[in-house]
């Protein structure tokens, strides 16, 4: 029976196919008789070639009678029948409903989607010089938060429509159909495109992987008829570390510390001045000169060198198409030593068209990158480290260099030199990963019937080298022994899927079914070694079996398998095109919990207004859709289970008897089962076409609930928390984007637009608990996420009779110039009972504006980005609780309290040294900062030759471009960026962002 | 057209062979099941009771616990001005209950309690199936050991906080606490059991060289029974102590705290740590003990230069004309120690300028290649001269004479012997033997009613507040304590 049927299907297929066919070819233009390079043209929903640089195109076969369609990025797609010559006019629309957009196990057409997806070509992401792709999203798409790095090779922290879970997690990346957690290792010379799915009703259809977002990547595929197309974009630039926080010099530090102590300090300042040189002859200390005037910022910063560089082959045929794309990046660091970030990529797609029946296709992507870290605790270190002694001292014996010690001049702990920090460390990572993917599609009935199965392989290696040098700086910045520790973290990931489409018109009736199938497998181990005693020198002999202390020698081992078997299911139907709807069904099952089933529907309708009979008579609006959508999401980027059932083993769990160690093991009887995290969410919002499809507006509102939201309440009688899934978190918000298109005369096109989101954050519930504690934030119900926990600055006492008559100042001693913390309960005293909630990290509201033109060969792009609502952890300056003689910014010293009236918000010198200002128990507000910044995102500027006549051969184009990433930055936090890498907020080891100035070039070949 | 076929046919057996969950039924990676401890290897009972010995050493010596503990005691306080600034505070009794150093002493000694209660479990579980009466009485000398620390937890607990709830098991829902007399007839309990099942040997001589041992658990109990003035029980307590003549006083004073003291004659019980005589690689130690209490260096790693000796209690020593026990116990900025290590001045003379002697470790005594302050020393906690100096005590209490083991106190520290001594010349003995060692000056001075003695001390300051993370999480904790 079966037999049977897949034997009629065959036929049907094959008697589909073999049709008279005809040549076509012809040219398209633009509403001025402009070419159109890049247009696609379609026949039968798949695109069989691509215009030239004169906007022709050529067809060997196209079936009689056959439609073609030709569409392009910011036009009105046209449908014409097909003839032997045609001559295409197209005209702007700033919409693109025609456009083919990925979605999850398939793709749809612009207009028939029912839910919120953001599309952003590869091309888009190339003005931006950044190592990642992801980093280049930054302000491309509403609802998107990208929180960028400075450390070369670390890519950006990215959320969706919020922060849903207590334990971070990041969206989900499918690449060709593997899933991944970032996307760092890609170049954006890689991608063809990206796509957003913002809301539930799109993402559900990855079910329990889907609750952070889902962002699908496709790499480039070469189209059919097309000549080969090669095309070279290289970029060459430095980067300078932007608004670099002015410290106090060695005389402003001086200052400070003797007019806070002058008998506790003065010892410090002395010995720097015997010891550096300078002069304490004048009896005003205000006036002592100082030999060392150590700028240490300055000494840990250079200018760093980036370059890209990216070749690809685009081409194809009646039946094969290819793209083959090698790439290389190489960035340095801003940081003064050797940190970088190079990475090689390489990259083949194939598809073949085997039989009228049969189409498979391979692509691999291989990247190898090699990432140099830098230590970033220099960057703390140096803002602790006073001026008062130089980066060397030639006087001493210190090892290898003759770095400075902070106890020349008399500093104990907590003081290191901090170049020496940066360059006694040497640890490189070297990442590699093979993604695979190779895929087999049977068409049933064409364009209506399809089975495709894909097999993705993911193979990833990091393999960390640390070399820890012999070095003595100080007695508590040195190393005795050196050592070696290698890592090696495989991951070897895997996923099947099968699908079946079915696609089919019934008069005004549109249907699509999808079915589908997926097993995957993600494998993770690594193993560690550690040996002490390595010779000095070489790379090539500093092995482990090499330490010279075989005693020494450690090892460690680890690793995760986790299996999942899914089943899935989409349903699109729509009426006239009007009346939209979408199903879609996920069943994950995952080995990863105890409980192995999870269900995830989804539900999505569109109701296109616009091609209703009462709105064909206006001219005022040109396309309105309306859409609502609900869809539950789950997050499994949360542990199996947590607590101690497992009995726990090893060195800390194990005792001293004489002197070896006993095997012990700790039973404790704390134990939760954890299940993935709910996400329910619903989303409604319109596109909006008007004025000529010259203005395009879209608006989507969601309420997003995370429900068994994964967090560690404390356990009562112990610092263990466990964690459970007891949260409930809300975000919900609008996300909005405009876009305006037009020309002025025939040359002059341009663009504005702005891409708006608004988050409300909120945790709901917490299961009873009135808060859970962080190690540097809480979670308050009716707050925001990851809020700052502490006292309220209401002023600085001024006088000595306001101390006088406040209990709690005179019950803590203190004086004039200090904080004077709000009474919030009013019991007249100032406790641990008057702290309150100081904001937090996530911000409220993004913003992103751009604006484009092009004139004749000339384009010209400026964006800006921004961020508001958002409140950063001042750590630096917290910090100096540890010791109170840490140095101090410029902006501490110039505004200090020096008398009644002088400052109501920054404390005396004085009282920069006492714990009721600054201590690990006295977090307040005055150290939490604004975390809004806007900022000149990018600015490119470019001018393309045509048809550059070279002898016999025409170079078809040659865009030279400059660009300015990220020149300007304006924000109030005393900080080098309010983009910090840690998701809490706090601000302390951060590597500096950088403007970045690039030269381009584009060829086509 | 059979390669189709087959791709079908292969397409469909996968869908159906895989809709069975068979193929998520896998185990996890790296993580032992408790189920899988072999509980039938009785060779491997003393697993639990190593657990329980190692949060002593993980838990019960916090770096933040120490200053807690010894702050009160009047001749000891932070040291720093400029950092834990709430210690200074705290030492001068004034409390506040948000201070996270307090949350993590009470938490950090019920994480004991709950290990020692995991521990006894798991020994059941093991005595289930012990066959032979050698095995049995192991079992219960083991279950006296874990009971000994679990003790130590709730003594430590009662000293800071007075009343605190007892765990009697760690799924225990009602965690009301319990008067501090009751928590007291509960370690007496745990106590006693030890004293009738563990063996009656030294700690350096038992099999688990430095374990707790039944002479471990009289003391316990005997520093109980004095707070609790019962001091016919306190003398017969410490009377089987001093009469199996297996402890002895370590000659040295100075050494005593350092390398050649480590589980000395002179020991009933040391926190054991080690770097294993191994010049670099993993050490097992009680992570910041050391580091907290060590003075600035100039020719080694020193520490963070917490905990100050007051000049008081140092001119007090000086009049008293002590010697060899003033040099131990305080090192001062400036100076230079007899194994030639050089103390630094701080540049913060609002800090302290003397510190802790007693956790002092000369650079000639570390393992060539180790340098971090204190590597593989021992942390002291119960030694024999406290059993003399109780001994002593409740034999004077009840009218009868000290002389004898107080003055083997004396003559060790290079002090001239007294006769017929009183109770203050007691305390004052314990004063200068045990500065810096756990409070005890506090314990004495609030057992003896002194204590009122001290400036900003009163009644109501006696105890530390119960940290306010657990008022917030346990509901219960703020109810009338039970005296059971």
């Amino acid at each position: 029976m079966e037999k049977r049927i897949l034997t009629f299907l065959l036929v049907v297929a094959c008697s589909v196919m073999g049709l008279h066919a005809r040549a076509v070819k012809g040219t398209v233009v633009d509403q001025v008789n402009e070419p159109v390079i890049g247009a696609n043209v379609l026949v039968n929903g798949t695109v069989m070639a691509v215009t030239d640089f004169d906007g022709n195109f050529e067809i060997a076969n196209v079936p009689d009678g056959a439609t073609l369609k030709f569409t392009f990025m910011g036009m009105k797609a046209v449908e014409m029948k097909a003839t032997d010559v045609m001559n295409v006019q197209m005209e702007d629309d700033v919409r693109n409903l025609d456009e083919v957009v990925v979605i999850g196990y398939g793709s749809a057409q612009a207009k028939d989607l029912t839910a919120p997806i953001s599309v952003v070509k590869g091309e888009q992401l190339l003005a931006t010089p950044a190592a990642s792709p992801m980093a280049a999203m930054q302000g491309k798409v509403s609802g998107v938060n990208v929180v960028n790095s400075g450390t070369p090779g670390e890519g950006p922290k990215v959320t969706i429509r919020g922060n849903g879970s207590f334990t971070g997690g990041s969206p989900l990346y499918v690449v060709d159909g593997m899933f991944y957690d970032n996307i760092d290792f890609l170049n954006a010379n890689d991608i063809a495109d990206m796509s957003v799915l913002k809301d539930a009703s799109a993402a559900a259809i990855y079910g329990v992987r889907a609750a952070n977002g889902v962002v699908l990547i496709t790499t480039k595929h070469g189209n059919k008829n097309q000549a080969a197309k090669i095309t070279y974009n290289g970029y060459v630039g430095f980067q300078k570390a932007t608004n670099v926080l002015p410290m106090a010099s060695s005389s402003e530090y001086a200052t400070m510390l003797l007019e806070a102590n002058y008998d506790a300090y003065v010892s410090l300042m002395k010995a720097s001045i015997d010891r550096y040189g300078g002069s304490y002859a004048d009896s005003d200390f205000h006036k002592w000169t100082y030999g060392s005037n150590t700028d240490w910022y300055k000494e840990l910063l250079r200018t760093a060198l980036i370059t890209d560089h990216s070749l690809s082959i685009t081409g194809g045929g009646e039946k094969a198409t290819y793209s083959l794309g090698i790439n290389y990046l190489h960035q340095d660091g801003v940081m003064d030593v050797s940190n970088y970030y190079k990475r090689l990529n390489f990259r083949a797609a194939v598809d073949y068209e085997a039989t009228n029946w049969l189409k498979v296709g391979f692509n691999g992507i291989f990247s190898k990158g090699t990432q140099r870290t830098p230590n970033n605790a220099a960057w703390q270190q140096a803002f602790n480290a006073p001026g008062i002694y130089p980066v060397f001292d030639e006087k001493n014996s210190n090892y290898p260099n003759h770095y400075a010690s902070p106890e020349s001049v008399g500093f104990t702990n907590n003081f290191y030199n901090p170049v020496a920090t940066a360059n006694y460390h040497n640890s490189k990572n070297d990442v590699n990963k093979y993604l695979t993917n190779f895929y087999a599609q049977i068409n049933f009935i064409p364009s209506k019937l399809f089975f495709r199965t894909s097999y993705a392989y993911d193979f990833s290696q990091v393999s960390n080298r640390t070399y820890t040098p012999e070095y003595y700086v100080s007695t508590t910045q040195h190393n005795d022994k050196s050592s070696v520790s290698k890592s090696e973290a495989t991951y070897k990931n895997w996923i099947w899927d099968n699908v079946l489409t079915y696609k089919d018109s019934f008069g005004n009736h549109n249907l699509g079914v999808m079915l589908g199938h997926s097993l995957r497998e993600d494998r993770y181990h690594y193993l560690y070694g550690i040996g002490y005693g390595i010779v000095d020198g070489d790379e090539a002999y500093q092995y482990i079996s090499s330490s010279q202390e075989s005693d020494s020698r450690r090892a460690s081992d680890g690793g995760t398998r986790y299996r999942s078997n899914s089943y899935f299911g989409r349903i699109n139907y729509d009426y006239l095109g009007k009346y939209l709807l979408m199903f879609t069904f996920r069943a994950d099952g995952t080995s990863k919990y105890q409980e192995t089933w999870g269900y995830y529907p989804s539900i999505g309708a569109a109701w296109v207004m616009s091609k209703e009979n009462f709105m064909l008579d206006q001219n005022a609006i040109d396309y309105l859709k309306l859409r609502a959508s609900w869809g539950r999401l789950g997050n499994n980027a949360v542990p199996a289970s947590d607590g101690f059932r497992s009995v726990t083993t090893g060195n800390g769990s194990s005792a001293v008897f004489g002197n070896s160690l006993i095997a012990g093991f700790q039973n404790n009887s704390y134990f939760t089962n954890l299940k993935w995290e709910v996400v329910d969410e619903t989303n409604v919002g319109f596109e909006l076409a008007t004025l000529h499809n010259r203005l395009s507006v879209d608006v989507d509102w969601f309420y997003r609930m995370t429900r068994k939201a994964v967090i560690a309440p404390r356990l009562p009688f112990e610092n263990g928390t466990l964690l459970q899934n007891i949260g409930k978190i809300l975000n919900t918000g609008v996300d909005v984007s405009i876009n305006w298109a037009d020309r002025i005369g025939d040359n002059f096109k341009y663009n504005i637009g702005a891409n708006l989101s608004y988050i409300h954050n909120e945790v709901k519930s917490l299961a009873g608990n009135p808060y859970i504690a962080g190690g540097k934030t809480y979670q308050f119900v009716g707050e925001k996420m990851n809020s700052f926990y502490g006292y309220k600055v209401e002023g600085i006492y001024q006088t000595a009779e306001e101390i006088a008559a406040d209990p709690t100042a005179v019950a803590n001693g203190l004086k004039p110039g200090d904080f004077k913390y709000k009474d919030l309960n009013g019991d007249k005293i100032v406790d641990g009972n008057d702290r309150t909630t100081l904001g937090s990290y996530l911000p409220n509201f993004i913003y992103s504006f751009n604006l484009g033109f092009q004139w004749k060969n000339l384009d010209f792009m400026l964006t800006t980005y921004g961020n508001a609502g958002g409140k950063m952890y001042n750590r630096k300056r917290a910090l100096r609780y540890a010791a109170s003689n840490y140095n101090f910014d410029r902006d501490q010293v110039t505004n200090r309290w020096t008398g009644v009236g002088t400052s109501n918000t920054y404390p005396s010198a004085e009282g920069w040294i006492r714990t009721w200002n600054v201590s690990d128990q006295r977090v307040n507000d005055f150290f939490v900062e604004s975390a809004n910044f806007f900022r000149i995102q990018n600015v490119t500027l470019g001018y393309t030759f045509r048809n550059i006549k070279m002898g016999n051969y025409t170079l078809p184009a040659v865009r030279l471009s400059a660009t300015a990433d990220r020149p300007l930055t304006l924000f109030s936090a005393n900080a080098f960026t309010p983009e910090l890498s840690d998701a809490e907020g706090w601000d302390t080891e951060v590597y500096p962002l950088t403007a970045t100035y690039t030269f381009g070039v584009t060829i086509d070949f | 057209m059979k390669f189709l076929k087959h791709i079908m046919i292969a397409g469909l057996l996968m869908l159906g062979a895989s809709s069975c969950n068979d193929w998520l039924d896998i185990l996890p990676e790296n993580t032992i099941p408790e189920e899988d401890v072999d509980y039938t290897k009785i060779s491997e009972m003393y697993m639990p009771v190593s657990g329980v010995y190692a949060k002593l050493r993980t838990g019960g010596m916090h770096w933040v616990i120490w200053p807690l503990s010894i702050i009160r005691d009047g001749d000891v306080w932070s040291g720093r001005v400029d950092d834990q600034g709430l210690l200074v505070d705290f030492g001068n009794f004034k409390y506040d209950a948000s201070f996270w150093g307090l949350n993590e002493m009470w938490n950090q000694y019920y994480g004991m309690i709950k290990v020692a209660n995991g521990a006894l479990t798991s020994l059941d579980n093991y005595a289930a199936n012990i066959t032979s009466d050698a095995d049995r009485a192991t079992y219960r000398a083991y279950c006296g050991e874990v009971r000994i620390l679990r003790a130590y937890a709730y003594y430590r607990l009662t000293q800071a906080f007075g009343d605190v709830t007892i765990l009697r098991s760690n799924e225990q829902s009602d965690l009301t606490r319990s008067t501090r007399n009751a928590v007291e007839r509960y370690m007496l309990e745990d106590l006693q059991y030890a004293i009738d099942n563990c063996l009656k040997v030294r700690p350096n001589e038992a099999t688990h060289i430095g374990a707790a041992t039944a002479y471990t658990a009289e003391l316990l109990a005997a520093k109980i029974r004095l707070n609790r003035g019962e001091y016919a029980e306190a003398e017969a307590l410490t009377n089987d102590i001093i009469n199996s003549k297996k402890f002895a006083l370590y000659d040295d004073f100075y050494n005593l705290f350092k390398i050649p003291g480590k589980l000395c004659n002179e020991s009933l019980l040391e926190c054991q740590c080690t770097d294993f005589g191994q010049s670099s690689g993993e050490m097992v130690d009680a992570d910041m003990w050391f580091v907290f209490q060590g003075p600035p260096m100039a020719n080694m790693e020193g520490g963070w230069t917490f905990v100050g000796i007051t000049d008081n209690f140092i001119n007090w020593a000086k009049g008293r004309g002590e010697t060899i026990r003033l040099e131990t116990s305080v090192l001062e900025g400036g100076t230079t120690t007899r194994d030639g290590d050089i103390v630094n001045v701080q540049g913060n003379t609002n800090n302290t300028n003397t510190w802790n002697g007693k956790a002092y470790t000369p650079s000639n005594q570390l393992t060539p290649g180790r340098t971090k302050y204190g590597a593989n020393n021992n942390i002291r906690i119960f030694r024999y001269a406290d059993a003399l100096l109780i001994n002593a005590e409740a034999k004077v209490r009840q009218g009868k004479n000290g002389d004898e083991p107080f003055n083997l106190v004396r003559t060790r520290a290079k002090m001239p012997t007294l006769s017929n001594v009183t109770i203050d010349q007691i305390l004052d003995e314990r004063r200068m033997e045990f500065v810096c060692e756990w409070g005890e000056r506090y314990n004495d001075l609030v057992r003896t009613g002194k204590a009122a003695e001290m400036a900003g001390w009163s009644e109501s300051v006696k105890y530390y507040p119960v940290p306010l993370t657990q008022v917030q999480t346990v509901p219960t904790i703020n109810n009338q304590p039970k005296d059971e």
